[in-house]
């Protein structure tokens, strides 16, 4: 009895003490807003990772996602400024949150001892030196860009896209010039009119909606032989960074002349320039867009809709696509020694100012570094990114692996949402390239998952065309220059004649391209011109200078 | 009709009480009126403190006393930027195409409708003509691109009748864009315009109808000698109101149809209003002096149509 007693009063104590030890174990429980500045699903009440770390961290979080237009909802967020979200993800118009004031400078909060691995992530290679920003403080540590031991590539930047089936068709040829490309569009369509159910295809597909008009105004860089500086070409060879916008020169024209071409053969159709984002990408799901000019993360939605139905062949390749010589023959480019090698892949670039930053208005700060301190470490980020061992992925002889089911739920969103932290994990600084002991930091660059969970179509397109994986349609990746990527660059300070410059191009190039004749195309460029040019002038002056003191500042001069 | 009872009345009283003694008459009707008195002060007038900014550099983290004084720069750059300029135009010609069509399809539609002697058949029609009013503007204006589009059935139609060779570009022209915003807000709110104009008509006195038809008016002939008589004060009131809001011509229609091509003739003074305030680069002083630009010549509008009634010894509304 006495011991039946003993039993039962160590049982209780030790329960007693249970709920002790996790309250010791957990921090005061807190509820952060975070709102993201592009579209997305919230996640289901009973997400299995938010509740790990509402257990071990003591945080939940309640999203706010954008619905409608970026620019704006920002402003009316940023107008109430006691009431401002605790962690602000600003999206691509992040800096309009560092100009306003309503982020917290994080790096009081950053130590050696304190944060060792955001200490690590932000001061290895001096990289802190490009994160700071003119007032030399750092709002902003990038939620993309910072590799860790070998840097794997995958590339999603701007490119022009075919359907694969196209490239099937053509016998696994691939077009190395805009010519060319539009030639075996023609020649595809006179074949091949309609789809399967007897809907027309579209030859070629412009978005020109708000601020993704960069399908219409960017490719003539990449056509020149530039990766992606935004509107303006950059000289790197030259010492003085010479700088310039591209739209308003000679080198242009070519490039909308051959869209002119290809819209009088049919190829474009003018409703094209009238579309909006979802009805962009709804044609791109119903495989009927041959091809456009874009980057490979802004129809990702399409591409996930066309592998979710089994329709890898209308899914997108992207191709490196440059002028013609005799496109360029007596027009002058930037400079005299310039030469046209294809240059779309750049070495990584930290996703500068693009991120959550933490919010004046929030109440608890130092939670909100320590958060980021702890996701960042091994442990959190092989839970971020792989998720949760033996449920979500395997391990064998070391290497981290994935079943068939595991893999495939991670393009599913119904299980995203019960199942992973993507809402948050997208936001925060994580860690890419390869872990410590060799295994990819992302499971979509693993090599083994690649390869095994291609859909056989790929395994056969890429073993067709003699090639292993995608970046192979690609040159070799050109290390960075100093200055990162130009479009980057804060433009605050111009920002009227920005406005101007790219209005002009959204109202005149559509035109443009729809010239009934030649007289009239070269009539409307040339007025396009006259009117762009003087905007273009002060836009590339000031990118110049920009790009002079980022060089400075890493150059440390 | 109601206004003139309620002058009658005071100029009788005026004779032998004063203001003081008035008020204190209407003592419960004062009461009555405090709650929407201190709505609108506290909605309407209490915001206006904000005009301030039209004359700022504004910063949200400066305040509104902290931040710097510009003068009218704010509206010295307006006016010297062609695309505000060209969205004043834009403005008032798609409230004068609203106004114009808007009214006459609703007066007409009320006519029709005031002929049928169809019960069931009359309400099926006012019930199915104004239920688009609820719609929202963005399906409406969702539809209205599938309609209009290229191979849309707008398209289908002209060319399928053999009014046009070749598709209209109806989304992408700029020339297009007023009379696409004027057909979209007739269709949506034909209907609901109509109420008011049918309620007006019922109120006429059958007798005049009957005295019509005895002297020998055809149908034709009562609408133009008794029912167009009929609800003139009514039209008058709503044009004078609606002169007044002039300068609304509308924001989501123009915001939601709007693309690069037709931006000229699309953006109106609130868009304007609107990509200043909140763009990439916020210029909250530029909105605020967009915006008090236009109430202030709306109240201008709204005085001078008043005034030009009383001269022609029309209704009046103030």
């Amino acid at each position: 009895m006495k011991k039946i007693l003993a039993v039962l009063l160590a049982l209780a104590m030790v329960l007693a003490l249970v709920p002790a030890v996790m309250a010791e174990g957990a921090p005061e429980l807190i509820t952060v807003t975070v709102f993201k500045g592009d579209p997305g699903d919230q996640p289901t009440e009973d997400n299995k990772i938010y509740k790990l770390i509402e257990e071990k961290l003591g945080i939940k979080f309640e999203f706010e996602f954008l619905a409608g237009n970026l620019d704006e909802t920002l402003g009316i967020k940023m107008s109430d400024r006691d009431n401002l979200p605790d962690l602000f993800d600003g999206s691509n118009s992040a800096e309009m949150l560092e100009d306003g004031g309503v982020l917290i400078d994080l790096l009081p909060y950053i130590s050696e001892e304190k944060t060792p691995n955001l200490y690590k992530h932000i001061y290895t290679d001096d990289r802190i030196k490009q994160l700071l920003s003119e007032d030399g403080k750092l709002y902003i540590i990038p939620n993309y860009g910072i590799n860790y031991n070998q840097e794997i590539k995958d590339y999603n930047g701007p490119a022009f896209h075919i359907q694969k089936k196209v490239i099937a068709w053509n016998n696994y040829q691939v077009p190395k010039t805009v010519d060319e490309y539009f030639a075996l569009i023609e020649k595809y369509i006179a074949e091949n009119p309609t789809t399967e159910d007897g809907t027309p295809y579209t030859g070629f597909a412009i978005l020109c909606e708000g601020w993704r008009h960069f399908c219409l105004i960017n490719p003539v860089q990449h056509l020149i032989g530039r990766p992606n500086d935004g509107e303006v070409v950059v000289d790197i060879n030259d010492p003085g960074y010479h700088t310039e916008t591209f739209i308003d020169k000679p080198y242009a024209k070519p490039y909308y002349k051959k869209l002119n071409e290809a819209y009088k053969k049919g190829l474009i159709s003018r409703d094209t320039f009238a579309m909006n984002y979802d009805q962009y990408i709804a044609a791109l799901s119903n495989g009927t867009v041959i091809g456009m000019f874009d980057q490979g993360w802004d129809f990702g939605d399409a591409t996930n809709s066309l592998n979710a139905a089994k329709k890898y062949e209308n899914t997108y390749l992207a191709l490196p696509l440059l002028y013609d010589a005799d496109d360029l023959e007596g027009i002058a480019l930037p400079s005299a020694d310039w030469k046209v090698e294809e240059h779309y892949v750049n070495g990584s670039v930290m996703n500068k100012d693009r991120g959550a930053g933490i919010s004046i208005s929030c109440k608890y700060p130092e939670r909100m570094v320590e958060l980021y301190e702890t996701l960042l470490s091994d442990e959190w980020q092989k839970i971020l990114q792989w998720g949760i061992e033996g449920e979500d992925y395997y391990v064998e002889n070391g290497r981290m692996l994935m079943t068939k089911e595991q893999y495939e739920n991670r393009s599913n969103s119904d299980w995203q949402r019960a199942n992973t932290a993507n809402a948050i994990w997208t936001s925060l600084p994580k860690k890419q390239g390869t872990m410590d002991d060799g295994n990819a930091w992302s499971p979509d660059q693993q090599p083994e998952i690649r390869n095994e969970f291609r859909s056989d179509y790929d395994k056969d397109f890429l073993a067709k065309s003699g090639k292993t994986d995608w970046i192979q349609f690609f040159g070799p990746v050109t290390p960075l220059a100093p200055y990162g990527e130009a479009w980057e660059i804060n433009k605050g300070p111009i920002q009227d004649d920005v406005d101007a410059f790219l209005r002009i191009q959204d109202e005149q190039l559509p035109g443009i391209i729809m010239a009934a004749d030649d007289a009239e195309f070269d009539a409307k460029w040339d007025a396009f011109v006259k009117e762009v040019a003087p905007y273009g002038e002060i836009y590339g002056k000031f990118m110049n200078e920009e790009i002079l003191k980022l060089v400075a500042l890493v150059e440390g001069k | 009709m109601t206004t003139k009872v309620i002058n009658t009345g005071a100029v009788g009283l005026k004779k032998k009480k004063g203001f003081f003694r008035t008020l204190g008459s209407q003592y419960q009707l004062m009461i009555m009126s405090v709650p929407m008195l201190l709505y609108v002060l506290l909605f309407n007038y209490a915001p206006m403190w904000g005009w301030v900014i039209a004359f700022q550099e504004y910063k949200p983290e400066l305040g509104l006393l902290n931040s710097k004084w510009v003068g009218w720069d704010n509206f010295k750059f307006l006016f010297s930027k062609q695309d505000f300029l060209l969205s004043i135009r834009n403005t008032f010609a798609m409230s004068l195409i609203n106004l114009v069509f808007g009214t006459v399809a609703a007066i007409l539609l009320a006519i029709l409708l005031n002929e049928v002697r169809n019960k069931a058949f009359k309400r099926t029609v006012q019930t199915v003509t104004y239920l688009p009013h609820f719609l929202s503007m963005v399906i409406v204006v969702g539809m209205a691109q599938n309609i209009f589009a290229s191979n849309g059935a707008a398209n289908d139609l002209l060319v399928g009748l053999g009014l046009v060779k070749e598709p209209v570009f109806f989304l992408g022209k700029g020339e297009y864009f007023w009379w696409l915003v004027g057909a979209i807000n007739v269709w949506k709110e034909v209907g609901w315009g109509t109420i008011i104009y049918i309620a007006a008509m019922t109120s006429i006195d059958p007798s005049l109808y009957e005295a019509a038809a005895i002297d020998g008016a055809g149908r034709f002939q009562r609408i133009l000698h008794v029912t167009l008589p009929g609800i003139k004060s009514t039209f008058m009131v709503l044009l004078i109101m609606n002169i007044g809001h002039l300068m609304e011509a509308g924001f989501e229609i123009q915001y939601l149809m709007r693309n690069g091509m037709v931006q000229k003739y699309s953006d109106t003074i609130d868009i304007m209003s609107l990509l200043y305030s909140f763009g990439a680069r916020p210029q909250y002083g530029r909105g605020v002096a967009a915006g008090m630009f236009k109430s202030i010549v709306g109240i201008i509008l709204l005085f001078g149509a008043n005034k030009i009634a009383k001269v022609m010894d029309e209704e009046t509304l103030i």
